[in-house]
């Protein structure tokens, strides 16, 4: 059974479709973030068991560790600049909420589209 | 019904994934194409091309430094972004509209978060200069200084912290990290190198082991207070918001 022996693969892949119900089905904007870095988190830990080896061991060349048993080293690498950039993403995104809470008072998704809707009908698109 | 919808599409993705998932080489087998083509070479000659024993650093600040430039360029254009969304911090504004009562907490609480804060510190420092030698670099030990901050934040208000990690303070780092990075990385194009390589034809044959290492620390050393500051002022800035917004009472 491959897909068992690929179980973090598996995990990583339904860890993904958790996070993309959270963005669709949830109405708080907050809530929707979260599922977007539960995504995120997906796929650093997707990246990260592709670099996994067999008793493999840290590539860290201390003390006549042999390289040919060091685990993938670019995943990790690449993954950090991951992390750095979905910490920038969220923090974005974040402020933008603030600024939306302090215009609407509401988070609601449907309820913002319901207020943007009622701006342009009174308001002829000015927020 | 739009419920219904989406459980179905996701359900559907997930069955896609697994599919593929199910089709993709076992994992951890050392034959397989991740682990056979650039990924030995690295292995074998990172620790004399980049003098450090930590593989993974050596990538990201030698083979791959246009990356982390391009990383560290990322992470200050969201600060600029979230100041220019939430508006700039003016010197001596902050305490303007900050109300500077205390944030209701326990003794317990504070006497914690007074006694934790200089060792998270302290082990931030380990993690930052012991970067090229173990899991750990720059980017992590920022990111845990960033989070000491924070729990003071929380606990002591936006007033105490401000002052403990003044604007001045905050912008010196921010700025020079970036600057130190590339100037560093610059010195090796200088030298007749790589961007962030340090074999110098033009000046010598190669540096001095240890002065490389002191170049990686330093740089590691820069990112890793840049990063810290970058947080700390992206923090302020939403609290700053925050209490603004909030009704008077």
């Amino acid at each position: 059974m491959r897909l068992l022996h690929n179980y973090h693969y598996a995990a990583a892949m339904i860890l993904f479709c958790l996070g993309l119900h959270t963005v669709i089905v949830r109405r708080n904007i907050i809530k929707k973030l979260i599922g977007l870095n539960i995504m995120e988190t997906s796929v650093f830990f997707f990246y990260i068991s592709l670099g996994y080896l067999k008793e493999g061991i840290a590539p860290i060349r201390v003390g006549g560790a042999e390289p040919a048993r060091m685990v993938n080293p670019i995943p990790q690498a690449l993954i950090l600049t991951g992390i750095v950039v979905a910490v920038s993403v969220t923090a974005l995104a974040l402020s933008m909420v603030i600024l939306l809470y302090r215009q609407y008072g509401t988070l609601d998704v449907d309820r913002l589209m319901r207020e943007e809707e009622k701006g342009e009908a009174v308001g002829g698109g000015e927020v | 019904m739009k419920r219904v919808i989406s459980l179905l599409f996701i359900a559907a993705l997930a069955v896609l994934l697994l599919y593929v998932v199910a089709s993709m080489p076992p994992m951890g087998d050392p034959k397989n194409p991740t682990a056979t083509h650039v990924i030995p070479r690295y292995l074998e000659r990172a620790e004399e091309e980049t003098h450090t024993e930590n593989v993974i650093t050596g990538i990201i600040l030698n083979y791959r430094g246009y990356d982390t430039m391009g990383e560290v360029t990322v992470i200050f254009c969201a600060l600029a972004a979230v100041l220019a969304v939430l508006g700039r911090e003016r010197r001596g504004k902050i305490f303007g509209f900050v109300d500077r009562s205390e944030v209701p907490s326990s003794t317990i609480v504070k006497t914690m978060v007074r006694f934790i804060v200089p060792f998270i510190i302290l082990f931030s420092v380990y993690t930052i200069m012991h970067g090229e030698t173990s899991p750990g670099g720059g980017f992590q030990g920022g990111a845990i200084i960033g989070g000491s901050m924070i729990i003071f934040t929380t606990i002591f208000g936006l007033y105490e912290s401000s002052r403990r990690v003044p604007l001045r303070l905050r912008a010196a780092l921010e700025g020079s990290a970036v600057m130190g990075f590339f100037l560093v990385g610059v010195l090796g194009l200088v030298g007749g190198g790589n961007f962030l390589t340090y074999a110098w034809p033009r000046v010598a044959g190669n540096l001095q082991p240890s002065l490389v290492v002191w170049l990686t620390v330093l740089v590691e050393i820069g990112i890793g207070l840049g990063g810290a500051m970058v947080l700390v002022s992206i923090l302020f800035a939403m609290i700053r918001e925050e209490e603004e917004i909030a009704p008077a009472a």
